[in-house]
């Protein structure tokens, strides 16, 4: 019988594990203060390594899915690093909450949120999807 | 009726939307700064001109003259940019924001900064009730009084208020952290699941849950590099308060709903 899952995790969401989920020198570059508003690290402060099924992880609020970290991370890292695999995965566009807005969004806005300068519009030709062979009943 | 509009709005029969999507141009850009003088503008046109600077025109520095207490202002700017507002805004100022860094020159109403992802928020002035209610990351800075239910159902950020807080502070608070200079009205951190909240005042009563904690070095680290960051000068003696974790169940929730307090 087939296992049954009820976690969500950004793996599951995408069908596939990320390279930065496994390679720590993929996320160590990145300037977590060039990509947050303001003079400290702003709304990054209330992400932490948390564990998901035994597994460190970091959560994702844009796609409400847990992001498994595998590879090992240094003592006394542990926020910095969830905080970047975090950053790395929003700015690449792998947030399945991000990948979501091409299609869904109803208003004017930015794809990659605020984290990436000069990221593509969406949002601005919303047309509700429609069933096919499906009309509203009559009233 | 008008037709269908890039917003959808069609007619409103109450009269409370301005079925015009169109942003009306007034605004005066020079490089990478503008002032939209919002006089005469209603408050849809007002937000309108501001996304249009904002997100079509590249700009990253607006300041809005005279808002007229007009409510609703600033909203849903998901952009890193910086808006200044030379007056008052009304009820519901820079709700839904992420990114902006929002400077605003006088008090305002109801619920600022409400659901705020990220950027801060600083007024230079009092706030009504249920400031930064449901906040969700970012800093908000209130330079005088704030009414009741501050940071009610936060669930990330900073706020400080440099002034006194009303009744039911922090009320159902899930996360992040308040640091109130002054005075704290009855029911201090009522029915607060997580987060920390700084009193340096007088508090009537603590709310159910609400328990006295001990300061350490983080808690130190934290406030006074937020009161350097937006020159508040030195922190006053605080005193800590966090969750007692009676009312804690997390174990019986299930993964999903666990989950939605994260």
């Amino acid at each position: 019988m087939a296992q049954k899952s009820i976690a969500i995790d950004a793996e599951v969401l995408a069908g596939k594990r990320f390279e930065y989920q496994e390679d720590m020198s993929l996320v160590d570059d990145l300037d977590l203060m060039e990509l947050t508003p303001g003079r400290d690290l702003n709304w990054l402060e209330d992400i932490h390594l948390l564990e998901e099924d035994g597994i460190p992880a970091v959560f994702d609020r844009n796609s409400n899915a847990f992001l498994k970290i595998y590879f090992e991370i240094p003592e006394g890292r542990e926020d910095e690093i969830a905080r970047k695999v975090l950053m790395k995965h929003l700015i690449s566009g792998n947030s399945y909450g991000i990948q979501l807005k091409e299609r869904h969004c109803k208003f004017h806005q930015v794809e990659l949120g605020p984290w990436v300068a000069d990221s593509k519009s969406v949002g601005d030709d919303y047309t509700p999807p429609a069933l096919e062979g499906w009309e509203p009943p009559a009233h | 009726m008008a037709g269908l509009t890039r917003s959808g709005v069609v007619y409103d029969a109450r009269g409370l939307v301005e079925p015009d999507p169109e942003p009306p141009m007034t605004a005066q850009i020079d490089g990478d700064r503008a002032v939209i003088d919002a006089t005469d503008l209603t408050t849809r046109k007002i937000n309108l001109e501001l996304k249009r600077i904002v997100y079509d025109e590249g700009v990253n520095d607006v300041t809005i003259l005279n808002p007229g207490s007009r409510h609703s202002l600033g909203v849903g700017i998901l952009k890193r940019c910086h808006i200044t507002f030379e007056g008052s805004p009304g009820w519901y100022a820079c709700g839904l924001i992420d990114g902006p860094e929002v400077q605003i020159n006088g008090r305002v109403g109801w619920s600022l900064a409400e659901n705020m992802m990220s950027g801060s928020v600083v007024v230079e002035g009092p706030a009504g009730s249920l400031t930064g209610a449901a906040l969700r990351g970012g800093d908000l800075v209130i330079k005088g009084n704030v009414g009741a239910r501050t940071g009610i159902d936060q669930k990330g950020g900073t706020i400080i208020v440099t002034g006194r807080a009303g009744i039911n502070t922090g009320f159902m608070m899930q996360r992040g952290r308040q640091v109130i200079c002054g005075d704290a009205g009855d029911g201090l951190g009522d029915s607060m699941y997580d987060g920390l909240i700084y009193v340096g005042g007088n508090i009537a009563s603590l709310g159910v849950d609400c328990v006295p904690a001990e300061m350490d070095d983080s808690d130190h680290e934290f406030i006074n590099r937020k009161f350097e960051i937006y020159g508040l000068g030195t922190p006053p003696d605080l005193k800590k308060f966090e969750c007692g974790k009676v009312l804690h169940n997390y174990d019986a929730l299930e993964p999903s709903e666990r989950k939605l307090v994260l």
